[in-house]
């Protein structure tokens, strides 16, 4: 079957006398046709490159110091400050990091092919993490600073601190430095605006707060949004497409009938509602978005997985699964749903752009208070003067719309070839 | 087909009971008090029990009302009570709904002073209308010239630059493109002041000869329509590049070219043709959008539109004007998929549903 199995073989040879090499799996093949693609993996990268900046925050700005001297004392405080969810998002990349490694521990040799080796160390992965979050939240309370260090920064004898060493929520701070223009803008054009030091060097908004800081944080909201919404709408649609495609019948005809109950629903509608009657300190607003987002948006994919499925079903690999006697659900898991994954993924990536765009829709109508690019966005719209609020936060959304835009678009170009010449 | 077309239809019954039901519940059942909000913010502190009596009142009016079932205490309604009100509380409205009347509005009034949600929309319809019309026709009659463009010039610089300009263009937030245009194109703001920043009409539009007012209507409206335009514009001609480019390859156009027929004949009478279902389909599911998709263009541009009018209510809990809103939206987006549906067979004798 789709195991290691195969990769062991003496290499076969085509007709025209080329070694044939080992058999790729479809996700392989896909991602091969991607690497060819340079806006792609550029798109690919920004978005990397945003998650980590977004994990890793607190070090590029912030007002507590990564190392601290005092008293011929060194001591390292972000560790003690960084909160427990910036912990388990650090765990999390680093095990979407090791994932390769990880893959090739469940099963030497065999990341070339099958399913199984990567569901299992999916799995263990989402175990680990588990665990690590667990312990973090049962055990840990992280410290709070409150401008404990900025103030006291010249008692230090040695202070790192991160590369904008400015408060991420200024409410005691530094008042005089609001609604400044971007510090390099005065090097550029001295009569234009005071020239500026470096410190703040996308500007600040109306109550002090750092633009660049406010931008950093900002990110974590839209991937955030992006990535849980997506990913629970995915879960659900991808299970219910695969049993409604498999199965049919009155099962296919009632879950139809859900999904069309689900898409005719209007979803700004739904989430306004959700967002006014859930109490907010039940859960923060920006998770009821996220949650409603993803129970709501899974139609699409659920109708895309039930197409790919009717069509995987009659695959001869499938006949051969069923007659070894894999059973229903593991035919599901390991075999039918995989090779489906691809078309999805195009999804996927739209569907993380659309919610990052729903969020500044409902932080357009006043819904959400989370610190966001959408909520800058609205902010700066009061006062357009201040175009830097609007202006940085309007491009910090525009750039990441399009990265996500242009990876679906590579996708979608690697996962259909009859469009590629 | 006829068989196939009447099977849909009457599918459609249960899952509008399903979407309605589900609404109505979620609104109904949601902790909170929508008709004592009302009321403190309309009347200010009341005396607590003439509020109770006001409150029970206008509940029972609008068919809000908790009743005991199990005759306890009139104060103390279990969570099983609650679900059998809902239920009780949504057959109530079916069968008001059946005899034409859509209960009646919280805090919303026509100009006429109408409760009705039917006449609500009504009042609003025309701007939506007005705006979405416009925006549709334009985005097809740009998508069409500029798909087809791309596609036959298809790897060259003109493919490629159309291709990251719609890109970029779907990529731009609707609300960043209208405060932009707000702001450097119309009165009131830092640019060219060549547009009015609010309202679909000028000051007494009844008072207009029909050419003024198409005219002044037009002026209005080209902001927002501009941002109502962009991001489908860009959606739909890549839409029908690719679906072009894909019929470029068929076989059937390599058979008409090996004929011998002029290019310009291939891809406008072949290819073209073919392409343009799946365009059309698309504007046909954009179809529901009418009702809440612009909402966000109507409050930057101060329109009272219907998007306006059902996002407020949901604010509000306004159960009559969102149960309407949903309804109104869930027949729109069921009979779309269904003409969607019935447009492919009807122009692809390949497909068949049986």
């Amino acid at each position: 079957m789709t195991d290691g199995r195969t990769t062991r073989q003496t290499p076969q040879v085509t007709p025209g006398g080329e070694p044939l090499g080992p058999p790729r799996s479809y996700g392989s093949i896909v991602w091969g046709q991607l690497k060819k693609r340079p806006s792609a993996m550029a798109s690919l990268g920004f978005i990397v490159l945003l998650a980590l900046s977004a994990v890793l925050a607190p070090f590029i700005g912030g007002e507590v110091p990564i190392r601290w001297v005092e008293d011929g004392e060194a001591s390292w405080p972000i560790f003690r400050h960084l909160t427990n969810g910036e912990y388990v998002a650090m765990a999390a990349l680093l095990l979407g990091a090791l994932l390769p490694i990880t893959i090739r521990l469940v099963r030497p040799g065999a990341e070339r092919i099958g399913a199984g080796p990567v569901l299992r160390a999916l799995a263990i992965s989402a175990a680990v993490l588990a665990l690590v979050a667990g312990l973090l939240f049962g055990l840990r309370e992280p410290e709070r600073s409150y401008g404990f260090y900025l103030e006291r920064a010249d008692e230090a004898e040695s202070a790192w601190f991160p590369l904008i060493a400015y408060p991420e929520n200024p409410g005691y701070a530094q008042l005089e430095d609001k609604e400044q223009p971007p510090s390099w803008l005065g090097w550029l054009f001295p009569d234009a605006c005071p020239p500026g030091s470096w410190d703040h060097p996308l500007g600040t908004g109306r109550i002090g707060d750092d633009i660049f800081i406010r931008i950093l944080y900002g990110a974590r909201t839209a991937l955030t949004i992006g990535f849980v919404a997506v990913g629970i709408s995915l879960a659900i649609g991808v299970l219910l497409g695969a049993v409604s495609g498999n199965f049919g019948g009155w099962v296919d005809l009632v879950l139809m009938r859900v999904a069309e109950v689900v898409m005719s629903i209007p979803r700004l509608i739904l989430i306004i509602i959700m967002v006014t009657v859930i109490p907010q300190r039940w859960i923060p607003p920006i998770w009821t978005v996220v949650v409603v987002l993803g129970l709501t948006g899974w139609t699409g994919t659920y109708r895309l997985m039930r197409a790919e499925l009717l069509r995987i079903r009659g695959e001869d690999y499938m006949t051969a699964a069923r007659a070894l006697g894999v059973r229903t659900g593991r035919l599901l898991v390991r075999h039918a749903i995989p090779n489906g994954l691809a078309p999805i993924l195009v999804g996927a990536t739209f569907g993380i752009a659309g919610a990052v765009f729903l969020e500044v829709t409902l932080a357009f109508l006043g819904l959400v208070q989370t610190p966001s690019w959408g909520m800058m966005l609205n902010d700066g719209r009061q006062h357009l003067e201040y175009w830097w609020v609007w202006g940085t936060s309007g491009v910090a959304i525009f750039l990441t719309v399009f990265a996500y835009n242009l990876l679906g678009e590579g996708i979608r170009d690697a996962v259909d070839p009859r469009l590629r010449i | 087909m006829r068989t196939y077309i009447l099977k849909r239809l009457l599918l459609m019954v249960p899952t509008l009971v399903g979407i309605t039901l589900l609404t109505y519940a979620i609104v109904r059942l949601a902790p909170g008090d929508p008709v004592g909000a009302m009321i403190r913010m309309q009347a200010g502190n009341v005396n607590p029990r003439v509020f109770e009596k006001e409150a029970d009142r206008i509940r029972e009016r609008l068919g809000l009302k908790d009743y005991n079932f199990w005759g306890e205490d009139p104060e103390r309604i279990d969570a099983v009570e609650k679900v059998l009100n809902a239920f009780y509380g949504y057959g109530r409205w079916v069968s008001h709904m059946a005899r034409g009347d859509f209960g009646e509005s919280m805090q919303k009034r026509t100009r006429e002073g109408s409760k009705d949600p039917f006449d609500l929309y009504l009042e609003r319809a025309n701007v939506s209308v007005i705006l979405n019309l416009i925006a549709e026709a334009l985005i097809f009659l740009i998508a069409i010239p500029v798909g087809l463009m791309g596609a036959r010039y298809h790897g060259r610089l003109f493919d490629r630059g159309s291709t990251v300009v719609l890109l970029g263009l779907w990529s731009v937030p609707q609300v960043l493109a209208g405060t932009l245009l707000l702001s450097l194109l119309a009165r009131g703001g830092i640019g060219l002041e060549w547009f009015p920043y609010a309202n679909l009409h000028g000051a007494d539009p009844d008072a207009m000869g029909w050419g003024t007012w198409f005219v002044d209507t037009l002026w209005h409206a080209t902001l927002p329509v501009a941002c109502l335009v962009y991001g489908g514009l860009a959606y739909l001609a890549k839409l029908g590049r690719a679906s072009l480019l894909e019929n470029l390859r068929a076989d059937y156009v390599r058979t008409a070219r090996s004929k011998g027929l002029p290019e310009s004949r291939v891809v406008y009478h072949h290819a073209l043709r073919n392409s343009l279902l799946p365009m059309i389909t698309t504007m046909v599911m954009m179809l529901p959008m009418l009702l809440g998709g612009s909402v966000v263009v109507e409050r930057i541009f101060s329109l009272p539109g219907m998007g306006d009018l059902i996002v407020g209510a949901a604010m509000q809990r306004d159960l009559a004007v969102i149960m309407f809103g949903t309804l109104v939206y869930g027949t729109l987006t069921l009979v779309s998929l269904l003409l969607a549906d019935i447009l492919y067979a009807w122009a692809d004798p390949r497909i068949r549903y049986d």
